[in-house]
């Protein structure tokens, strides 16, 4: 606390400094372009010196300047810079022209301090909003996807509330969270609070890419941040109202490869009742499907592929959206204010999704105090299809794909007619449900409520002196009901079916994030060529989590789903959990004519999830820019060159341990059976055994590059190389089970994050009312695993039994997917079975990283008059995926793969035998064993490495046409201002170069809870296909 | 403006001076740092009991492997067990849940202090218990080091044989424990938390004794006559004797989700009546049910559903016809599937009895191999819900391995009983004793397997130890022909 009041004194005591040195005075007001109103807090310089001062509120300045001065520079950030000669005057007045295309544009960096872009050490790019929206995404990080160099958004399903996952620069953490820190107006809030944001609510979002730009928050910086900045109205600007609409449709893109010349039936034969395809050659026979019924009938259908049968059975969703939207302000205040909806029908029978938003945005200056609210608050409805349906509690997915190719699946709709064919007991499949009734007796409903309200206050000390305090919330209610309806079977028509069991889970669940800074700035001269920023601040932060979950099985009422309805005894758990911390810091920007600037900050933070007395981490940054174009005197002359910045930093930061963690805890006994039996409670240590040294993980994070920007800012290239070390990973690594513990906590090993970001972005063509800008990103990054632990070369992330899974590899990429190979002669061929002919089931074994190793993505805007076209595409490659649909479809019958023999025995193609240790004879005689059936079930479907697919795609990701009406139009209606009518397309085209067979989007990967969050590249099969979508939109303004 | 300026330094401060306390909630109110023994014993041993009887669990291996049961017409489940698949995958659970679930709880009762003797007695008992299982799964495995969670997280392996040595000598002081204790008046008393024995200190030692018996029976072939004669003048000198009941883990199964018995709720019914699918899958073999007719047997109708149109089993690994449909094969039978709140059986008095028998008949320890043997067979009938009465009707036919007297190879005899006796309950000690011994006789093998390599005589070692304790693991040995040291 001393220390804190120490350097407050000195910072008031540095401000009063002020230049001094007179001979003559000029005096005038600056005013904007734009709106013709003053402008305060323009800089007012004497050329080629130091002297000068700033205009006061009302944009006025008095400025006594050397009797030699030659000429008044003007400048404002934001702006284009003014010079004018003083040739005697004594008054003058000027008028800024806003600046598009500035290098001297804002940056809003951490805990909302804005910095001239020239003044920031670290890399960060910004998105405008209204680039944000340019298709009309539903939400914000579908928006962002290839729009930022090092920013990689995984899209992770297409439902109708989709998860994505925010990556910036790629993995640093084995275990710990690898997703970018959410900052909402200078307060951190979340992932999930961003996409629950109205999209048309943004004004931009920053991207701190690296932990130095993020220090300052301590232990959430190490996967940098995203900035969101909402709107505000501005000072002075007239009232306007707006609305929005957009509508957009969304179907199938793709649907897996599925072979289409063998239907129902095992092992060659056919049979009316399976949900495999093994059964003969299509011979568009009419057969039997189904089981017979008493009287003797039975469903009978031509044994003949029925074209798109999965993919009819999804509908064309649609997605509406509405704003209204109200903004304004006058010289003291300025408030913008929101109304949303979105109404999205998803492309799952009955799967719908419902989201209102609101907000209030509002500042007012009184004296030199500006107060600020800035509050949201949203709702959502989502009322999806359940994902434990049928008596195997599979997902809905599954009940697709294990609809053999000639059922005509759409015909099973009227599910609830004992009548239908549809009908349970009628159904044809002896195994698996009638998808129709799964979306009718399966539903999963959440309904979320959420508050983001952030306070400020900010006050103008002195000129140079600013107290900046925030207090903000984010919090979210979630109340779910997940029900299941009970199903029974007549036992003569389906033998083989099991009662499907009812049940009807609540959960609740409420996650509340308190933030609270305070924040002194001053900036000034500390003598006439470095000058000093220099921030002091604090950060308190709380996390509350709360769950509750339970569940009756067996419900005695049909149709209708509460707790009191349930028969045996009820499950249920609780679960609640908190994280405090609490942080001081400190930040000097120096700088040297404007030429140089050197950044330091630290920040010690105090946390609860640590051991008291052990709970303290000190997080400094160091970093430095260079102007080059200012400071080389060669540079500055050259007339194109606008701004030639080289910048590096290096920063320390820690990932914090979760809460409770320090401790191993007893949980009550039995896994998955929990106890009490009658009046016998029993616990049990848990499964995670914890180090007792246990530390914060350890980022080292380092970055140098350049920006340059040539031609007025019309052409700008950004370069940034980037290396983060990380040591003491917390990680749960898997020891011998023998230790009585399947997982063990601990600090290990060390990971090293290296990649390289470029940019080039630019005004190509500017002539009259044509206008063409494009934007270029390329960016790698690529995380290895240098050591995990002593006689320990790898760790598991997610692993299934089933022989693949992603790990942690000494040596290699991380994430990276091992799965069950082939065995192969030196020369790379299949070794076979000498006796059986079928390929050599092999040991796990390496396949490739998961993340890319290159992304490059592609923008590009073309304005002609009131036209504007955008697109945005990325190509990402260098990585695969495990495609865990094309596994399940091995034992259905249905992938090309299970057809390329023709469903004989045939001769491996390209293999060998051995006949002796090392020695390989080529095989051209020994044809597989069971090539009928048994083969592709179980062997080639043992052979995980089949399924390991190239996730190499090439996505044009947006396009979107806007055409706003010209003014001279609207200016007879007296009272619309604009008129933009839009025509919108997302996901148009995927192309995978270098696979044949796809069975999904490599990005889509299974989100349950049970599911790692860092296991990238398991690709599941609980998503529906993928999208394309396509829509218009229509904003007026009045 | 003013009040600003003075609220702020207020603000800070309150922040700073209440620091300590702010930062002080590290305490997770859902799950405790700390719980007493009665708390953490029962967890062990229903653990023990799921070890043993639920899906693909101990019994469930054996019964695959002494050609028990089989598979009904319309599942594959099975194809690992009829081809003998030992692989690091093949019953893997069986080594990672043996220390991650019982013997990680017995082991945690060893930490507390005196007053919980009895306590730490118990868990040293049915660490006995398991890891002689696991030493006949496995051979060589993780013991001395074993257990220690993050202290210890890649325990070396020990050999097989010493760690039967010390299970002896565990179980011999197991019992001065308790005996021990019993004279304290500060030891804290077991109660019904001891869902094996309620607490009686008594039957805890009679099953140390049983545990210790089945470690000399099976390794009687290797050892030192001296040694073996010495640790059952131990038994003898004890004066306990051995196990009078079956041991059950009984803690109060009942119909209910995640309560029925582990078994049951392997092959028996769901809460709400509905058959579970392994009931179905699940059938005999045809030769059981042909040995059990043959010699007229009361438990085969016990051991084994009857189907209306009789009894019909299926050869293991063969492909059946809609003849074979689950409704028409003997699935598992009455007195095996009691009921969802049965108890769960652990170690069978029939196996205790056998287990002197052979014993007996090894170098006369007890007395009459053949009261033993007629105790074994008459329990093995009781287990069933079938009476003494009938168990002599059985022994009094004159065919061998059923008559004592009419059997000419008393060992043969005694194994193949044990086999009877333990299926559906705990055959994987039948197979144990086939590895050893080479009865039953004539035993099939499944019609998948590899006539050539025959049966598996061990596990391999499972995938989590590739993993997971790398630097230690020894070799794979040959499942199919490097025995466990007992059998050499």
């Amino acid at each position: 606390m001393k220390k804190f009041t120490m350097l407050f004194v000195c910072l008031v005591m540095l401000g009063v400094h002020i230049v001094n040195a007179q001979q003559k005075t000029i005096t005038g007001t600056v005013t904007s372009s734009e709106d013709g109103m003053s402008l305060p807090g323009v800089s007012v310089a004497v050329k080629g010196t130091t002297v000068g001062t700033i205009t006061n509120i009302n944009g006025q300045y008095s400025l006594s300047v050397p009797a030699d001065a030659q000429a008044l520079v003007f400048s404002f950030v934001g702006m284009t810079t003014v010079e004018q000669a003083i040739g005697g005057r004594a008054v003058i007045d000027v008028v800024l022209e806003p600046e598009v295309f500035g290098v001297d544009e804002v940056v809003i960096t951490a805990f909302g301090i804005s910095r001239e872009k020239k003044a920031v050490t670290y890399q960060t790019e910004t998105v405008s909003g209204d680039n944000l929206r340019s298709a009309q995404s539903t939400d914000v990080s579908t928006g962002l996807v290839g729009k930022v160099a090092g920013l990689q958004v995984n899209i992770q399903d297409n439902g109708v509330k989709p998860n994505s996952q925010i990556l910036l620069r790629g993995l640093r953490s084995i275990s710990a969270n690898n997703e970018a820190l959410v900052v909402i107006d200078g307060s951190i809030a979340s992932a999930a609070a961003l996409n629950d944001m109205n999209p048309n609510d943004i004004e931009s979002v920053n991207t701190l890419k690296g932990a130095t730009a993020a220090a300052l928050y301590g232990s959430n910086a190490g996967n940098g941040a995203l900035i969101v900045t909402t709107k505000k109205g501005k000072k002075s600007e007239r009232f306007t109202a707006g609305i929005l609409h957009s509508t957009t449709f969304e179907k199938v893109a793709y649907m897996p490869d599925f072979q289409t010349e063998h239907g129902t039936g095992w092992d060659g034969e056919y049979n009316n009742i399976e949900n495999t395809n093994w059964g003969p050659r299509f011979d568009g026979q009419v057969r039997q499907i189904g089981p017979t019924f008493a009287d003797g009938s039975f469903q009978a259908v031509p044994y003949a592929p029925v074209k798109d049968n999965v993919k009819d059975f999804f509908n064309t969703g649609s997605t509406m959206q509405n704003t209204a939207y109200f903004t304004g302000g006058d010289e003291t205040g300025s408030f913008y204010m929101s109304v949303g909806n979105q109404n999205t029908k998803g492309i799952v029978p009955d799967d719908v999704y419902k989201k209102n938003t609101f907000r209030v945005n509002a500042n007012k200056l009184m004296g030199k105090v500006e107060l600020a609210a800035n509050v949201a608050f949203s709702t959502d409805d989502l009322d999806v299809v359940g994902n434990t349906i049928g008596d195997q509690d599979r997902p809905l997915y599954w009940f697709l794909l294990n609809t053999p190719a000639n059922i005509p699946l759409t015909s099973y709709k009227d599910w609830d007619n004992p009548e239908s064919y549809g009908y349970a007991d009628n159904y044809y499949n002896a195994f698996y449900q009638n998808p129709y009734w799964a979306i009718g007796t399966n539903r999963n409903n959440v309904k979320s409520n959420r508050l983001v309200a952030n306070l400020s206050a900010s006050w103008d000390i002195l000129d140079n002196l600013n107290f900046v305090t925030r207090a903000s919330v984010n919090t979210v209610s979630n109340r779910g009901k997940n029900w299941r309806a009970r199903q029974t079977y007549d036992p003569v028509l389906q033998p083989y079916h099991s009662t499907v069991s009812s049940f009807v889970e609540d959960t609740e669940s409420e996650a509340t994030t308190y933030n609270a800074d305070a924040l002194l700035q001053s900036e000034f001269k500390l003598t006439e060529d470095i000058g000093l920023k220099a921030i002091a601040g604090t950060n308190v932060n709380t996390y509350q989590y709360n769950y509750s979950y339970i569940r009756a099985n067996n419900l005695s009422i049909e149709g209708f789903y509460d707790i009191s309805n349930g028969t045996g005894q009820l499950e249920g758990v609780v679960d609640a959990s908190q994280r405090r911390s609490v942080g001081f810091f400190g930040d000097l920007t120096f700088d040297f004519r404007k030429w140089v600037y050197l950044n330091l900050t630290g920040r010690q933070d105090y946390v609860s999830t640590l051991a008291k007395g052990n709970n303290g981490y000190f997080y400094p940054s160091v970093s430095a820019s260079f102007i080059l174009s200012d400071a080389i005197s060669a540079l500055n002359d050259m007339p194109f060159l606008e701004m030639f910045k080289v910048f590096g930093s290096n920063s320390t930061v820690y990932n914090d341990l979760a809460p409770y963690r320090i401790n191993e805890r007893y949980t009550q006994g039995r896994t998955g059976f929990p106890f009490p039996f009658g009046a016998i409670n029993g616990f049990e240590t848990a499964t995670t055994a914890v180090d007792a040294d246990i530390q914060k993980e350890k980022l080292n994070s380092t970055e140098v590059g350049t920006n340059i920007s040539l031609f007025k800012g019309r052409l700008n290239f950004e370069a940034t190389y980037f290396n983060t070390i990380t040591t003491n990973l917390i990680t749960t690594t898997t020891p011998s089970f023998a230790s009585g513990a399947s997982s063990y906590l601990t600090n290990i090993g060390k990971l090293t994050n290296n990649g390289i970001e470029l940019s080039i972005g630019g005004t190509v063509i500017k002539s009259g009312d044509f206008k063409w800008d494009v934007d270029f990103n390329y960016y790698t990054a690529t995380t290895v695993v240098d050591e995990i632990k002593a006689g320990i070369t790898e760790t598991s992330v997610e692993s299934y039994t089933a022989g693949y899974g992603t790990f942690a590899i000494v040596g290699e990429v991380f994430p990276q997917i091992k799965a069950v190979s082939y065995v192969r002669d030196p020369q790379g061929r299949i070794v076979v079975d000498a006796g059986t002919g079928n390929p050599v089931v092999g040991p796990l074994k390496i396949m490739g990283q998961t993340t890319p190793k290159h992304t490059l993505s592609f923008n590009t805007q073309l304005h002609y008059k009131g036209f504007t076209f955008s697109t945005t595409m990325d190509y990402r490659t260098g990585h695969v995926y495990y495609a865990q649909g094309s596994d399940q479809m091995e034992f259905t019958g249905r992938s090309m793969e299970s057809v390329m023999g023709d469903r004989k025995d045939f001769v491996w193609p390209n293999s060998v035998i051995e006949t002796s240790p090392g020695v390989y004879v080529e095989n051209t005689s020994i044809p597989i064993t069971g090539g009928k059936m048994d083969f592709w079930q179980n062997q080639y479907n043992v052979i995980k490495e089949n399924y390991v697919k190239d996730a190499s795609a090439f996505k044009i990701r947006e396009l979107s046409l806007n055409y706003t009406l010209p003014k001279n139009l609207l200016d007879n209606t007296g009272f619309i201002s604009k008129v933009t009518l839009g025509f919108v397309a997302r996901n148009v085209l995927t192309i995978f170069p270098k696979e044949k067979y796809i069975f999904s989007d490599p990005e889509f990967r299974n989100t349950r809870s049970s599911d790692a969050a860092n296991g990238i590249g398991i690709g599941g099969y609980f998503a529906p296909p993928p999208t394309r979508s396509f829509g218009f939109s229509v904003n007026v303004e009045f | 403006m003013k009040k600003i300026i003075f609220i702020l330094p207020l603000v800070l401060a309150l922040f700073t001076m209440s620091c300590e306390d702010f930062l002080d909630v590290n305490t997770d109110p859902n799950n405790p740092v700390s719980v007493t023994p009665d708390l953490i014993l029962p967890v062990g041993q229903v653990y023990t009991a799921d070890y043993y009887q639920e899906d693909r669990g101990l019994n469930h291996l054996g019964n695959m492997i002494m050609y028990n049961w089989s598979e009904s017409y319309g599942f594959s489940w099975y194809d690992d067990e009829f081809k003998y698949l030992v692989n690091t995958t093949f019953y893997a659970r069986l080594f990672d849940k043996a220390y991650l679930q019982p013997l990680k709880l017995y082991q945690d009762l060893q930490k507390f202090g005196d007053e919980y003797a009895y306590y730490k007695a118990i868990g040293m008992i049915m660490k006995a218990y398991h890891f002689q299982i696991l030493v006949d799964l496995y051979g060589d495995i993780p013991y001395f080091d074993a257990l220690q969670r993050g202290t210890n997280a890649t325990p070396v392996y020990d050999d097989a044989q010493a760690i039967y040595d010390d299970l002896v000598v565990q179980l011999t002081n197991a019992i001065a424990i308790i005996k021990a204790a019993a004279d304290e008046a500060t030891t804290i008393a077991v109660g019904a938390d001891d869902v094996m024995f309620e607490g009686d200190m008594d039957k805890w030692i009679q099953f140390a004794n049983t545990v210790k018996l089945r470690i000399l029976v099976r390794e009687y072939a290797v050892k030192p006559a001296t040694y073996i004669n010495d640790e059952l003048a131990v038994i003898i000198a004890e004066g306990s004797g051995f196990i009078t009941k079956d041991v059950m883990v009984q803690p109060g199964y009942m119909n209910e989700v995640n309560k029925q018995n582990p078994f049951w709720a392997e092959l028996g019914w769901d809460v709400s009546g509905t058959v579970i699918m392994s009931n179905d899958a699940t059938c005999a073999t045809q030769y059981v049910l042909d040995y059990l007719t043959g010699i007229v047997d009361a438990r085969r109708d016990r051991l084994y559903e009857t189907p209306d149109d009789g009894h019909k089993g299926v050869e293991q690994g063969l492909e059946v016809g809609k003849e074979f449909s689950a409704n028409l094969v003997s699935n598992i039978g009455p007195g095996i599937l009691k009921g969802a709140d049965m108890g769960a059986n652990i170690f069978s008095l029939a196996e205790c009895y056998f287990l002197q028998a052979e014993m007996a008949l090894n170098n006369g320890f007890g007395g009459d191999p053949a009261l033993f043997y007629a105790a074994g067979v008459t329990a093995s009938f009781e287990y069933l819900d079938l009476t003494a009465a009938q168990a002599a009707t059985y022994l009094a036919q004159t065919y061998a391995n059923v008559g004592w007297a009419n059997s000419p190879n008393k060992l043969e005899a005694i194994i193949t009983q044990k086999w009877i006796a333990t299926n559906g309950i705990s055959a994987e000690q039948s197979w144990f004793d086939y590895t050893r011994t080479g009865y039953p006789l004539n035993l099939p093998l499944s019609a998948m397997a590899d006539p050539l390599k025959g049966r598996p005589v061990r596990l391999a070692y499972p995938a989590s130890e590739i993993t997971g304790n790398t630097i230690n693991l020894p070799e794979q040995p040959n499942a199919f022909t490097s025995k466990i040291f007992w059998a050499n």
